[in-house]
């Protein structure tokens, strides 16, 4: 564990020494800023029509700051994840096989698991905090925002939602990790991840027009539908397993590959 | 003496091209050993199977006892080693790199700035401790690929080419350095350069294609070819290659 922890920290400091991260943050920042903006204005114009023709004549979910603007500013984060998380996770093995240094850990007195672990948490460090500066847009809402019922945001609702964008940029980190450790080349990496997890979104696409059973297992597999759920601040069992058993199954899968090498 | 590195029968194959055959050789504890061959006869494959990153083909490689196959960590443990490229991440800092090398090979918190000491001063790095790795010479990149290998005191050092790159007052340095190691340290060094061997090792293991060639002291390889002392190892290496 001790060892894991070293090679996380080391990740995180190689993360924060290159521009990438930056790259990321400012991408991260700049385009939800953008989607923030929309659902403000969409919001306003619901409150303007609302006092001319009624409340009853919106939609419910206009109706309060929570379920108006933060909910689908989460549905789209979790669609930038798509784009950021290759980015992020192609370098973790792909990186160490092309620099050699790949060797380095691998003769050190560390196991195998401690170096997925680390290369992991690492991953999974700088995802968090890529996701964790959109939590300025629910901040800044709830200093100029106001509401006749106390807060002007729902906290257990956004929370939530915030949970499960961690959730899911884990589990892309995770994917992205597997891919990683497959080739030496981070460019590969990135395009494969970004592949699978974009196939993975267009999933939801797809149920409509199925037959049951057919439906229920595409809306089941589809991460989308797993994360709605969460996002309008529903806790489900069967989400955390979900995510939670392709976070595992990567991991094994990982390990096998890190494994190979003394096979090869 | 004890062998600290016994290795018997060991060879590795990639499907059907031959890159080791047939090795067997001990090296006892404290003892310097000079792996010598031309490019591609097998060297850095040797290296990378005794400390455990490639898998034998057939053959066995025990190091202090343990075997790499069945046990790698307790082997990790003792070896440190410089691979033919130096493992170093571009974006660390010197400091910053050899502290993480040191926390993976189990140096305590408290004896981490002893240790970065020891180890900076002894390969010359300490003047460059705070600097990028990425914005070093060829030279001192290099030196910090040994600094990494010596940290934690390994009882077996894997030097591949610890000199290549060096300027020759550089060398001289080093070769000092990995002199200081017999006796401490039982060590495998690989060179082209054959003044080095003569320099610093007791004996040399000649490879050429794959298959052991020599494995003697040096003064004993001139004698067994024929010649007087004052044969150079140049001539012993050129006329051992040259035969295959």
């Amino acid at each position: 564990m001790r060892n894991a922890l070293a090679i996380a920290r080391k990740e995180l400091s190689i993360y924060f020494s290159t521009p990438w991260a930056y790259v990321i943050f400012t991408g991260m920042v700049g385009i939800s800023a953008f989607f923030f903006l929309g659902n403000i204005a969409n919001f306003k114009d619901a409150q303007m029509y609302a006092r001319i023709y009624g409340w009853a004549r919106i939609p419910p979910e206009l109706k309060n700051l929570t379920d108006g603007v933060i909910v689908p500013l989460w549905d789209v984060i979790a669609v930038i994840v798509i784009f950021a998380g290759p980015f992020l996770s192609m370098r973790l093995f792909a990186e160490e096989k092309r620099n050699r240094t790949f060797e380095l850990l691998m003769t050190a007195p560390v196991r195998p698991w401690e170096i997925v672990l680390g290369k992991y948490l690492g991953g999974v460090g700088i995802i968090s905090a890529t996701l964790g500066l959109t939590l300025v847009f629910p901040l800044t809402l709830s200093l100029f925002g106001a509401s006749e019922s106390g807060s002007a945001l729902e906290w257990r609702t956004v929370g939530l939602g915030f949970a499960g964008l961690l959730l899911w940029g884990a589990t892309a980190m995770a994917v992205g990790m597997f891919l990683s450790s497959l080739t030496e080349s981070q460019a590969l990496a990135a395009f494969l991840t970004f592949i699978v997890l974009l196939a993975w979104f267009v999933l939801r696409f797809l149920a409509p027009g199925a037959e049951e059973p057919w439906r229920g297992v595409i809306n089941y597999l589809s991460f989308g539908g797993q994360l709605s759920t969460l996002f309008r601040g529903v806790l489900e069992l069967k989400a955390l397993v979900f995510f939670g058993s392709v976070i595992v199954l990567s991991f094994l899968l990982t390990h096998r590959t890190v494994e190979l090498q003394r096979w090869a | 003496m004890t062998a600290m590195i016994e290795v018997t029968g060991l060879s590795k194959r990639y499907r059907d091209r031959i890159a080791v055959e047939e090795l067997t050789f001990t090296v006892p504890e404290g003892e310097i050993l000079g792996f010598l061959g031309p490019n591609g006869a097998g060297k850095s494959t040797t290296m990378k199977i005794l400390t455990g990153y490639l898998p034998a083909t057939s053959g066995t490689v025990k190091v202090a006892g343990f075997d790499v196959f069945e046990e790698p960590y307790e082997v990790k443990r003792r070896i440190g080693y410089l691979p033919e490229t130096p493992p170093l991440y571009p974006e660390m800092t010197v400091r910053g790199y050899l502290r993480f090398v040191a926390s993976i090979k189990g140096v305590r918190r408290g004896q981490m700035a002893t240790e970065l000491e020891r180890v900076s001063h002894a390969t010359g790095v300490a003047d460059v401790m705070d600097r990028l790795i990425q914005n070093l010479s060829k030279g001192y990149r290099q030196r910090v690929g040994v600094a990494q290998a010596l940290l934690a005191s390994p009882p077996v050092l894997i030097l591949d080419e610890p000199t290549e790159g060096l300027d020759p007052s550089q060398r001289a340095e080093v070769r000092q350095l990995v002199k200081g190691l017999a006796g401490k340290h039982t060590v495998i060094l690989s060179t082209h350069l054959l003044s080095e061997v003569t320099m610093t090792c007791e004996r040399v293991l000649i490879l050429n294609q794959g298959r052991m060639v020599a494995f003697d002291e040096i003064r004993n390889l001139a004698h067994a070819l024929g010649q007087g002392d004052q044969t150079s190892l140049e001539d012993i290496f050129l006329k051992l290659t040259a035969a295959a």
